[in-house]
């Protein structure tokens, strides 16, 4: 039992019950929570394959970013309502058959593959590498994304402006 | 022979010229007289020719292939000239003739657009008699008896503003419609039997023809509608609801004669089936006796004459029944003259008097002595008397029927002959002798009018004196011994009976009319109500053929319609349902990629 | 040793958690939220696979799909906003103007 082995298993643990709990919750907001604590768990399995770096992307942009985002978007939506959202769901059951079933089928295409090798040794600076790759080979690619967010940027101001 | 082809088609296609013009240059038919004028000259060209075919002694026959086939034309088109059609292109282009000239005068009063209509219908109706007559084989004839068919109901409708007429015209096409019925599948079957329709080839393969009394029964059912034979008789008085010079022209005269005259035309086909030529002397004697005895109670005036027209209808298919075919067809011919005579001059005295009811005539003898004359000139030829030409015929005919030794018919005609001259003179007696009656100026008609009844009158006496001149056989009635020495003595004491009995009861009143019809009342009720004939066949129509449009009305509303509403609804339905997956919500299209994927993976899978 | 396979089988089970989501939820937001998890799935997928192979472009790719994810959920939310200005209501159940 090394301690990446411990490790893994604790880190899957917490992240599917995390999951479970964003898609079960009746209330809104612990779903928020929850898919928060389902963020920090994915960036602690990034960090056990050895990637500080996007470890450290995921918590500031996903848990930092996309969750204060969505709080702000429940507190609007549920404050000119004026009562707590209530979360039910509906068909469960269907919804429950349709994922599993998709599971199911992915996990066929696991099985037949052999993917249990050792991993292969990391180059120290895997930072510097993904700098030299984003400037490189992909720099038409980060500059396309700047335009992306820009484009974003004025969507979602757009859809923002009150009506007058 | 080429060029004695012209003179018989030029007879058929001068009115057939005359009714393309008139049908298709509007204005000229609008006209009225100029279109009436057309139409008569026409005519009279015609006649000119006919009467130049007739005195030349044309025979001969042209055919022209129709429908053509291997081995053989299946059908052809052409003229067949011989003894028989001479006289009939005569009879009918000289009476259409007289009454196209008298139609000017009586019909005076019509709007223009309605005149022109009417000499538009009287050349089509010409072309299409001429064209029977002229047929050489059943079909081409068959197919003018259905033309000729058309032309009636046109011309009976003609006043297609008077509900009564509509219905008489309807009633006439539908009447004779079904006697056409069993024409057409006779001729069929003869064709089918012999491969032929021409009646040159006919009388030679009929022999061999089996079921061949069948075939012929049916071909008969076309005079029995055409002639007016019972119990085929019942559109003949209806059809009085026309204009008078057409039913002078058509229903005394020559479409009714045209099943007498196929009849007279096959003669060589019924000659092999002697239990049909029996029942047909018998159908038709027995007609000459009811119609007869109908005409006797009748009070219109036009309606005395369509029941005489029908009787004497059924004394010429007797004839033919009893084998003297020639015969028939002399009665035929003289019949055509001073029944003509007889309805023109009818139609002078409505046209002066106002009202078809004898009842309300009398007297008119002293105010339209012209037309007085006419009418008891074709009333002494229509009773039989010597030297007139009604005697002779209807003697050739009484004689044909004894020699076959058919007594029944023999007895019944002999009746009918006393109650012709019964119910006749009593119509004379009537309207012209006795009281006038107060108001209105019965005056004699304009020229127009009576040109044409003087015609006619002179035609019958001379007719009549050339027979008496040279026997029957000037008639064309060849073959025959002379008829028994008691036949013509017979005849004249049956007329003369007859017209003592109308003189005792009408004129000189020595008779109570009414004590006679109480004495024969059983008789009398059903003649005045013809027989319950009429009632029958509405009685079968609203029962038989209104059911039947009913239940097949059920059919195709339940059943046809009923099949396609319900794969209609079924498609609505089903439409229905598939707009489900349609639903708006964006989470359903994610249940529909989710299940694509599904079926991606599991093609993957499979595609290994 | 945790193999390439656990991850990717972990990545798989969160993916269909997060399509559970998406496809029950009623509430506009919370199928936002199943669509982070799924998103998120891939990203593992794609870090454990840029691991064991040894190439960097799964890196490079995780991190577009990371700021492209920021860029979308900020759209989405705005969207979502917007309708309920509109609509006054953002259960997806009542938002069916496209229905058939």
């Amino acid at each position: 039992m090394t301690l990446e082995t411990v490790g893994f298993w604790v880190v899957a643990v917490v992240l599917l019950a995390s999951s479970l709990a964003v898609v079960l919750t009746p209330n809104l907001f612990h779903a928020v929570l929850y898919l928060a604590a389902a963020l920090v768990a994915t960036g602690v399995v990034f960090l056990l394959l050895d990637q500080p770096f996007l470890f450290a992307v995921q918590l500031l942009l996903y848990a930092g970013g996309v969750v204060t985002i969505v709080v702000f978007a429940i507190m609007l939506t549920e404050r000119l309502v004026g009562e707590r959202l209530v979360q039910t769901s509906r068909h469960l059951v269907n919804g429950a058959i349709v994922s599993a079933a998709v599971f199911v089928g992915i996990a066929g295409f696991l099985i037949r593959s052999p993917l249990d090798g050792a991993r292969p040794a990391q180059s120290a600076d895997v930072t510097a590498a993904i700098g030299r790759a984003l400037f490189g080979p992909f720099a038409i690619t980060l500059e396309l994304l700047g335009v992306l967010l820009v484009v974003a940027l004025l969507g979602a101001l757009h859809f923002a402006r009150s009506e007058e | 022979m080429a060029s004695s082809i012209g003179l018989p088609l030029a007879v058929l296609a001068l009115p057939f010229i005359a009714f393309v013009l008139l049908a298709v240059a509007a204005p000229l038919r609008r006209a009225g007289r100029a279109a009436g004028l057309v139409s008569i000259l026409t005519m009279a060209l015609a006649f000119a020719a006919a009467l130049t075919v007739w005195a030349l002694g044309l025979v001969f026959e042209a055919t022209w292939t129709w429908i053509p086939a291997d081995g053989g034309p299946i059908a052809s088109v052409g003229l067949m000239v011989d003894s028989l059609s001479q006289a009939m292109l005569v009879l009918v282009t000289l009476v259409s003739l007289l009454v196209q000239i008298y139609s000017l005068a009586y019909l005076h009063d019509e709007p223009p657009a309605s005149l022109g209509r009417y000499y538009t219908y009287q050349s089509l109706f010409a072309f299409s008699m001429l064209g029977l007559v002229l047929a050489p084989g059943f079909l081409q004839m068959f197919i003018f008896w259905e033309l000729v068919g058309l032309c009636s109901y046109l011309l009976i409708g003609y006043w297609y503003e008077r509900p009564a007429a509509a219905r008489a015209a309807v009633k006439a096409f539908w009447i004779t419609k079904l006697g056409d019925v069993g024409f057409i599948i006779g001729i069929v079957l003869l064709w089918s039997a012999t491969g032929t329709f021409e009646f040159t080839e006919l009388f030679d393969k009929a022999q061999s023809v089996s079921g061949l009394p069948l075939i012929m029964f049916l071909i008969y059912l076309g005079a029995v509608g055409k002639s007016a034979q019972f119990p085929l008789h019942v559109w003949l008085p209806d059809a009085m609801e026309g204009p008078t010079p057409v039913s002078a022209l058509i229903h005394a005269a020559t479409m009714v004669t045209a099943g007498v005259f196929m009849v007279t035309r096959a003669e060589p086909l019924f000659a092999l089936v002697p239990e049909v030529l029996t029942l047909i002397a018998w159908v038709g004697a027995f007609t000459a006796l009811l119609a007869a005895t109908m005409a006797c109670v009748e009070g219109d005036i036009k309606r005395v004459l369509a029941y005489s027209t029908v009787s004497q209808l059924g004394y010429m298919m007797a004839a033919a029944g009893a084998g003297a075919a020639q015969a028939g067809f002399l009665h035929l011919l003289t019949h055509g003259l001073f029944k003509a005579l007889l309805f023109l001059a009818a139609g002078a005295v409505i046209h002066a008097v106002g009202t078809n009811d004898v009842f309300r005539m009398g007297g008119l003898f002293r105010a339209m002595p012209h037309t007085g004359i006419v009418f008891i000139v074709g009333t002494l030829a229509l009773a039989g008397v010597p030297p007139l030409a009604g005697f002779f015929s209807k003697e050739a005919v009484l004689g044909g029927v004894w020699e076959a030794h058919l007594t029944g018919p023999f007895l019944m005609l002999a009746l009918t002959a006393l109650l012709t001259a019964f119910y006749m003179f009593r119509v004379v007696f009537i309207a012209f002798f006795g009281r006038a009656h107060a108001g209105g100026h019965p005056h004699e008609a304009p020229w127009l009018m009576r040109g044409p009844l003087w015609i006619l009158a002179l035609l019958t006496v001379l007719v009549g004196l050339r027979l008496a001149a040279g026997g029957l056989a000037a008639g064309g009635v060849e073959g025959h011994e002379e008829a028994p020495g008691w036949l013509a003595p017979l005849s004249v004491g049956l007329a003369l009976a007859g017209f003592l009995l109308a003189w005792a009861m009408y004129q000189r009143g020595v008779i109570e009319p009414a004590r006679v019809a109480t004495a024969l009342g059983p008789l009398d009720f059903m003649a005045r109500r013809r027989y319950g004939l009429d009632t029958l066949y509405a009685g079968l129509y609203r029962g038989i053929m209104l059911g039947f449009s009913r239940l097949i009305g059920w059919i195709d509303r339940y059943l046809v319609d009923g099949l396609l509403n319900v794969l209609s609804a079924l498609t609505l339905r089903a439409g229905a349902r598939l707009r489900g997956i349609q639903s708006g919500k964006a989470q359903d299209y994610v249940y529909g990629v989710a299940f694509g994927v599904l079926l991606l993976i599991v093609w993957a899978q499979l595609w290994r | 040793m945790i193999g390439l396979s656990a991850y990717l089988t972990l990545a798989a089970l969160v993916f269909s958690i997060g399509l559970f989501g998406v496809l029950t939820r009623r509430n506009a937001v919370g199928i936002l939220l199943g669509i982070e998890l799924m998103l998120n799935a891939v990203n593992i997928n794609l870090v454990a696979f840029a691991r064991f192979s040894g190439n960097v472009t799964g890196l490079v790719f995780t991190l577009f799909t990371i700021a492209i994810t920021v860029a979308e959920v900020a759209v989405g939310l705005a969207i979502v906003i917007a309708i309920f200005r509109v609509r006054r209501t953002v259960e997806a159940d009542r938002l069916d103007l496209l229905r058939g």
